[in-house]
């Protein structure tokens, strides 16, 4: 089972981050389950959500010690590095800037999303270029499983329109790390 | 392929399809999505959703509903429910089945956000005036909660009664994989208006309460005996029977099968009807068991008093109850081992 803390500002998509991992996950028979933070903590401050997947039955849906931190800002990173598993890994975005060799057995892997976001022209897919990154760092899915559930979780809220930008982002995201 | 769905829209869609037709009631995180949902969705299929301007109004709107024999939902969180309380009480006196969905969140007062257990007490006594029982059930998962649905309102018009869901914060806005069930055709249960006054007519200085008191007896009786629902791992030879339900009780189910691969004797009984306590599984609990142990989202312990109840009534020993109240939220697996090392090393002490 992993478990994995998406977290940064509302607005910054970490929730929807949360949404297409989960998915990914049940698009391949596994279980899954996401649980955000919900009600005052979305009035500004940090937003985050808590997933988890995996073969088995997942007994406890909110935050144990998550294999995996998205901190897309600073507040998100001090509020969530303490928690990581030993041994797990912590992307951040290119708006963490403060000191962040913190704990020695966290690998801490830095992705400048919004300068990528930029370069490719999608300014509001900071998030799914996060997804990306994830994805090629957990190992757990291939790239193309990703793209192909992301598309279809989009698709039947209604969103198919935006499959291209997405693929775009999320490959541009995977690509952004080294083996 | 089970897809991934928000817990309080899954229950939503599942009422829908289990034939509710009526939705009456007043928003409130962390319940809020359920009436949002129906809001749509309930005119869609040929039902009414009426958002009321109050949960008072809300709950005698479902009282309506169920005195013309139609299926009626409302749903709360703790503050609201609260204020149902009359509604509730007039349904159970009028024997008229509704179903109340309580996404339960921390707190005395209007609280706080949090998930909890905390309504655990009021919820299983009959929260308002009187002398009544819900039958109240409580899902650990959202596909428990979705097949639960129908079967709530079997049971409700089965045997006349309230039946509440106690969910929680955390199951009411997480998602996982769910297998929604198939749509059942709407039915007007029989005792709905006729237009001809052959309903019974209650009322207060017209009644015989001595002889109503022998009928909700046998009613209660009746309940009591056939409809205990529960989950059981390990209680046969174990040292230590942990009780736990709802989000919690997963996350205890968890910590139970970690702590028997380290090797400790240890079970759980999950209530999944929290009225009828599921008396029977303590009849399965090993007779030398040194200890009943009740992991709670609350901040006094409740579900203790029913575990201490029951293991006096059933086990007839004095074992020691110990309960472990998390305050709110889900208890983490890693948090319950250590709390459980606390009670082997003497540091907890039993509440009963």
């Amino acid at each position: 089972m992993k478990e994995m803390v998406f977290a940064g500002s509302g607005g910054q998509g970490v929730l929807t981050c949360g949404l297409i991992m989960s998915d990914i996950a049940v698009s391949k028979g596994m279980n899954a389950t996401w649980s955000p933070s919900y009600g005052s903590a979305m009035r500004g401050g940090t937003a985050n959500c808590t997933i988890k997947y995996g073969d088995d039955y997942i007994y406890n849906p909110q935050q144990e010690q998550p294999d995996v931190l998205l901190a897309m800002n600073e507040e998100s990173f001090r509020m969530f590095m303490p928690i990581v598993a030993p041994g797990g890994i912590c992307v951040i975005s290119d708006m963490v800037t403060c000191d962040t060799n913190i704990r020695d057995d966290v690998k801490v892997v830095k992705i400048p999303c919004m300068q990528i976001a930029d370069e490719i022209g999608n300014p509001k897919g900071a998030n799914i270029i996060m997804t990306g990154a994830i994805i090629h760092l957990v190992k757990d899915f291939t790239k193309e499983e990703a793209i192909e559930a992301m598309n279809n979780m989009f698709a039947k809220k209604g969103k198919a329109k935006f499959a291209e930008s997405n693929t775009k982002a999320l490959t541009a995201g995977y690509d952004a790390v080294n083996d | 392929m089970a897809e991934m769905m928000k817990g309080n829209i899954a229950i939503a869609e599942a009422a829908v399809r289990a034939g509710v037709r009526l939705y009456a009631g007043y928003p409130i995180t962390p319940s809020s999505e359920i009436m949002e949902y129906l809001s749509w969705r309930l005119p869609e299929v040929g039902g009414a959703f009426v958002q009321a301007e109050s949960e008072l109004a809300g709950i005698n709107m479902v009282y309506g509903g169920s005195s013309c024999g139609v299926r009626v939902l409302t749903a709360s969180s703790g503050p609201g429910i609260s204020l149902k309380q009359e509604g509730i009480s007039v349904l159970s006196d009028e024997e008229l089945p509704a179903l109340v969905i309580n996404v339960v969140r921390y707190g005395n007062g209007l609280g706080t956000l949090f998930s909890s257990q905390c309504d655990y007490l009021r919820e299983t006594r009959g929260g308002g005036n009187g002398d009544y029982r819900c039958i109240v059930l409580c899902p650990s998962s959202i596909q428990e909660a979705v097949d639960m649905v129908s079967t709530a309102y079997e049971l409700g018009e089965k045997y006349r009664v309230v039946v509440v869901m106690m969910t929680e914060g955390a199951l009411g806005q997480m998602m996982e994989p769910v297998t929604l069930p198939e749509f059942q055709e709407p039915k007007r249960n029989y005792w709905g208006f006729d237009g001809k006054y052959s309903y019974k007519k209650i009322g207060i200085f017209d009644r015989d309460s001595k002889k109503e008191a022998v009928e909700l007896n046998k009613k209660y009786a009746e309940i009591k005996a056939n409809e205990q629902r529960w989950e059981e791992e390990g209680i046969e030879d174990a040292d230590y029977v942990f009780v736990a339900y709802g989000v919690p009780g997963r996350s205890t189910l968890g910590a139970i099968r970690e702590l028997r691969a380290e090797g400790h004797k240890v079970g759980l009984i999950r209530p999944i009807t929290a009225w009828p306590f599921p008396e029977k599984a303590f009849a399965h609990i090993n007779k030398n068991v040194k200890g009943i142990i009740t992991v709670e989202a609350n901040a006094t312990g409740q579900l203790v008093d029913d575990a201490a109840l029951f293991t006096k009534k059933v086990l007839r020993a004095d074992i020691p109850v110990y309960a472990l109240p998390f305050v709110y939220g889900v208890p983490p697996i890693r948090e319950i081992k250590a709390k459980f090392a606390q009670i082997l090393a003497g540091e907890i002490k039993e509440v009963y």
